[in-house]
């Protein structure tokens, strides 16, 4: 395996990881709320979330590009953020595709879990905290673990909006998806076999935890 | 205790109203009468359209003042009918739950797994446990939480009629140890009788009746022939290690004697179907109960009939009222007519221990 596949390699895996810790916070309490609340605004937020999904990745590139670029709100002139054509940058863009598949397994875990356990809990005097971290959380553990991988392996083989945001520096942005796009563009075969191989085995072992996780989990209840 | 709850379900208005000084009420009607709605009202997991809920002198509800306490608050034990466990925990844990809220005192805890016999259970996940073992977690974990209110919804309603007459005896012990005020939805009049000084009926929502468990269960149109009769009093032994139940006006009754202390109050159980009627004290019959009654009532539901008879106790004395079913055959062969004379002749292992 050549330099530059290892350095993709690394660089997506960074990438992946930071864009899924960064999804799992917001999409926790978002789908807590989507999950147990009765408010009205519920679907419009849940559409709104799950816009990267149907969108085309260029577009919320584009977007994003809007946000971060030096004259947008968050940018250089903005609210300061130098955030083009680095790594950053493209945990961004990984973040926002990876999390509507986040947001929806997530919601998918707390709904599973039974609302009057956390009842229960409310009337032994738990307070609100101690019912989401000893009871919600815990039983819907396996379900938030397989939506936290799913949105791991989206944001490994994100491709556009990162393109667009990060660009495609090797050593710097080049994730594996942008040197397998550059190979296909430049005629190296080989290599763009290799890296097919590797992120169809990466997606093969992600996508089989998910789903082991999930049957274990109904299993277990 | 003040409950008076109106709320909209689906097929019809859950209006029940009471207000009473029993520390022990049942709540008895059939499924779907609204009995878990109200309770889930009196704790907080729904909240009615009008009313108001109050436990000694706290008012919990009042639709009028707009009170309504949140549920972490208002110091309910609930014991629902699947129990409930948190199932990602051991026994132990779950005991100890209310230590994340509002506390679980250590005499509370000790005496909750004393009085439940838990202690052989507490390392076990709960969901090895059996359905007779959940429901003594779960009651131990409302009653380690040191409420100031129990609801018990159908705490035994998943469990078949001998499991239930099993775990009854932990119930009573439990109730009787912690003294804590309660209130017992059940659609079993044996329970109620066992566990409540005041019971009321809920049908389609509405109360219907209203008063002392085995009066009112003990009516007709709601005990059925396979009612059973409870008997508590206080235990004797005598010379020969017979032991008996003295019950009120002094009527005596033979009950097993393995466990039984000199002294103590205890239940027992007997169908109304375990008894036989006879117009004279029978000879030369190995049952060793045979009390002398009075007939109050006579309920017929087509070929049956359910017989209400008052013992009478060796001066004359009122007793209690027992009832038994026979045949409308069997109750013509044997002329039995209200405030006419009757015996009732039953097993001392008819009598079974309920707490």
């Amino acid at each position: 395996m050549d330099a530059a596949v290892l350095s993709a390699l690394w660089i997506s895996v960074k990438v992946a990881t930071c864009a899924t810790i960064a999804c799992i916070v917001p999409a926790l309490a978002i789908a807590r709320w989507l999950a147990r609340g009765s408010s009205r605004g519920r679907s419009v937020v849940e559409t709104l979330c799950a816009l990267p999904l149907v969108l085309p990745p260029t577009a919320v590139g584009f977007l994003l590009l809007a946000l971060l670029g030096v004259d947008g709100p968050l940018g250089r002139r903005g609210l300061g953020l130098d955030l083009l054509l680095t790594w950053q940058g493209a945990v961004i863009a990984s973040a926002v595709m990876a999390f509507p598949l986040v947001l929806r397994g997530a919601r998918t875990a707390f709904e599973e879990v039974d609302p009057r356990l956390e009842r229960m809990g409310a009337s032994l005097g738990l307070s609100r905290f101690a019912v989401w971290t000893r009871i919600s959380l815990p039983l819907a553990r396996r379900g938030l673990i397989a939506a936290a991988v799913l949105g791991f392996g989206r944001a490994l083989g994100e491709f556009g909006a990162t393109l667009l945001v990060a660009g495609n520096l090797p050593g710097e942005t080049q994730t594996m998806s942008l040197l397998l796009w550059e190979d296909i563009q430049l005629g190296q075969e080989s290599r763009a076999v290799t890296l097919v191989g590797l992120t169809a085995l990466l997606a093969f072992v992600l996508l089989f935890a998910a789903n082991r996780l999930t049957r274990g989990g109904r299993a277990s209840r | 205790m003040i409950c008076d709850v109106v709320l909209a379900l689906d097929a019809f208005e859950l209006q029940v109203s009471f207000e009473t000084e029993a520390r022990a009420i049942g709540v008895f009607g059939p499924s779907g009468a609204g009995k878990t709605s109200l309770l889930e009202c009196i704790a907080g997991w729904r909240t009615p359209s009008r009313g108001r809920v109050e436990v000694a002198g706290r008012v919990l509800y009042d639709s009028a003042s707009g009170v309504a306490l949140d549920p972490r608050v208002r110091g309910v034990g609930y014991v629902p009918q699947d129990g409930l466990l948190f199932p990602h925990w051991t026994v132990e844990r779950n005991l100890r739950a209310a230590d994340l809220g509002r506390g679980v005192p250590a005499d509370a805890l000790a005496t909750a797994i004393e009085v439940l016999e838990l202690g052989p259970l507490l390392s076990r996940d709960v969901s090895t446990c059996s359905g007779g073992e959940r429901q003594r977690v779960a009651l131990g974990r409302a009653l380690a939480s040191n409420p100031d209110l129990l609801l018990l919804d159908e705490p035994l309603g998943a469990l078949d009629r001998p499991l239930r007459r099993r775990i009854l005896p932990y119930l009573v012990r439990a109730t009787e140890a912690f003294d804590v005020p309660l209130i017992f939805v059940s659609h079993d009049p044996t329970e109620v009788q066992a566990i409540c000084s005041e019971v009321v009926v809920v049908e389609s929502g509405k109360l219907v009746a209203r008063g002392n468990p085995a009066a009112v269960l003990g009516a007709s149109e709601r005990a059925g022939m396979d009612f059973e009769n409870l008997l508590r009093g206080e235990l004797e032994l005598d010379a020969e290690g017979r032991a008996h139940l003295v019950l009120e006006g002094g009527v005596r009754v033979e009950v097993p004697s393995r466990g039984a202390r000199r002294g103590t109050q205890a239940l027992f159980g007997l169908r109304a179907d375990d008894i036989l009627l006879a117009l004279e004290e029978p000879v030369g019959l190995s049952a060793r109960n045979r009390l002398r009654a009075r007939v109050e009532r006579l309920d017929a539901d087509g070929q049956d009939v359910l017989l209400s008879a008052r013992c009478l106790g060796p001066s004359g004395a009122e007793g209690p009222l027992l009832r038994a079913s026979l045949t409308v055959g069997a109750q013509r062969e044997l002329g039995l007519v209200k405030d006419g004379p009757v015996q009732l002749v039953f097993k001392t292992q008819s009598c079974h221990p309920l707490g």
